[in-house]
């Protein structure tokens, strides 16, 4: 596959710090959870040369970005620079004079603001006291100065019974046009806190049926890249193949998930750059040191993730005997390298054989919209 | 002959992709123009300083078996781009007065 010249996208950890330290928050405790934040001034010297390289959109995260006293200095330089961005937040911090600036600018794609209960006690069981009526009021804020919102809810095991109630309070009650679903991954502070928080096979089971019903009921304004919702489309997909006895499926049957590095890079809070925010540990690289675009195009680790997609899953134990491997992408890396230690690994928690075997059972494939 | 030399709105981004084609991206508006490797050549050279001939003399000198009616092609591509506020022209604007650029 060709490469791009250079990175089109840059996720960028902001800051390292945050007010809140959710249960499952994939960032602190991993190697994502860099500290020194680096100043404003070289965040600015480093946008000049994405615009050099022609990266079109940036995405502020953290940590909570909204706690950098400089913001707006940061993205007047995104701005400055020709570029867009989109901004993850617990948005707890957001003001509607933030949300004017933000609307001002013209140049934002999206705020995501993490949303995990119609009702405070399944949001703040994981985010903490209060969080979800301050969540709640930047929300509102962005809605009326004319940000994009984007919702994420993580579905958990404090919230798998409320998914009907948030799926109205969302789209009937606040009027967004649609929100998207993940559950946490065993990640940073979630593999510490993974009984509270990760969903047991039969509340999995549950989930996937419960989003797709969702799904189909709201005429698919509920979306998932990952979680439960994904997992039960593409696994319904698998099933039918292996039915079916197709011999493969495209872009399947080897680790082909996922190509994030092949558009984009990261950048944590303390200037190193990573593949991937989930893949923070594999150190590429410093902002401002080295150049990007020759990173980019000839990191020997770089180009090694993107020649991942080559390793046939039937290669590994884990996947001997296993009728879905030529519809199998083996998953997130960062995933796997946090449960098995390997980047090159198919992922254990997002495997279909597995989750059967422990008692999990597909929805009716009747709901897929 | 067309005498009005079209210079590139500086904010457009270029992103050169694969093969020599490439992507025109308006950040103001997050809108992407796809252009074919002769697109390119011509985005490169509005810079003020070539009209649309001047242009085409420059593709004939770069390439082989252009067109013969490439001239007009090229006006019509760049005046696709005016019409998208990716190229502006300069004008004069008086005396004392400095140029600026329309689009």
């Amino acid at each position: 596959m060709k490469l791009m010249r250079t990175p089109k996208k840059v996720d960028i950890d902001i800051t390292n710090r945050c007010n809140l330290r959710c249960r499952y928050c994939y960032h602190f405790e991993s190697a994502g959870d860099a500290d020194g934040d680096l100043p404003a001034e070289e965040w600015l010297r480093f946008f000049g040369e994405l615009n050099r390289c022609a990266v079109t959109e940036v995405t502020l995260a953290g940590g909570e970005p909204f706690l950098r006293g400089d913001l707006r200095e940061i993205i007047r330089g995104v701005v400055e620079n020709r570029m867009r961005f989109a901004i993850l937040t617990n948005g707890t911090l957001i003001t509607d004079e933030l949300a004017a600036f933000l609307a001002s600018t013209k140049r934002c794609n999206y705020v995501q603001v993490s949303i995990d209960g119609s009702v405070p006690d399944s949001h703040d069981a994981m985010r903490g006291r209060g969080s979800f009526e301050r969540a709640l009021q930047g929300l509102l804020a962005l809605k009326r100065n004319g940000v994009r919102a984007a919702v994420r809810v993580t579905i958990h095991r404090k919230n798998v019974h409320d998914l009907e109630g948030i799926a109205r309070f969302l789209l009937e009650d606040i009027g967004l046009g649609s929100f998207g679903t993940n559950s946490a991954g065993a990640m940073g502070l979630c593999r510490k806190n993974a009984e509270m928080v990760q969903l047991t096979t039969e509340e999995r089971t549950m989930a996937m049926e419960t989003l797709l019903r969702l799904s189909k009921k709201y005429n698919g304004r509920i979306q998932a890249m990952a979680g439960p919702l994904a997992e039960a489309r593409m696994w319904l997909e698998m099933e039918d193949a292996r039915l079916e006895g197709r011999p493969s499926m495209p872009n399947r049957g080897a680790l082909t998930a996922c190509g994030c590095y092949r558009s984009g890079l990261s950048v944590r809070a303390d200037g190193v750059i990573a593949p991937c925010t989930m893949l923070s540990q594999i150190e590429l690289g410093r902002i401002n040191r080295d150049d990007l675009a020759t990173l980019w195009r000839e990191h020997g680790l770089l180009n090694a993730l993107r020649e991942r997609g080559h390793i046939p899953l039937s290669r590994f134990p884990f996947c001997e005997d296993c009728d879905y491997v030529p519809y199998c992408t083996g998953n997130c890396p960062g995933l796997s390298y946090a449960l098995v230690g390997e980047v090159n690994h198919p992922s254990p928690d997002a495997c279909l054989r597995k989750f059967l075997a422990e008692g999990g059972r597909l929805p009716d494939r009747a709901l897929l919209c | 002959m067309d005498v009005k030399k079209p210079i590139a709105n500086p904010l457009i981004v270029l992103r050169e992709e694969f093969d020599d084609w490439a992507i025109l991206f308006d950040p103001d508006t997050g809108n992407a123009f796809g252009l074919n490797p002769t697109g390119v050549f011509v985005w490169k050279l509005l810079d003020g300083r070539h009209n649309p001939d001047d242009i085409v003399n420059r593709l004939r000198e770069e390439a082989d078996d252009v067109p013969e009616d490439a001239g007009e092609h090229a006006r019509r591509f760049i005046a696709s781009l005016e019409q998208q506020g990716l190229v502006g022209y300069e004008i004069e604007q008086g005396p004392g007065a400095g140029t600026g650029v329309r689009g």
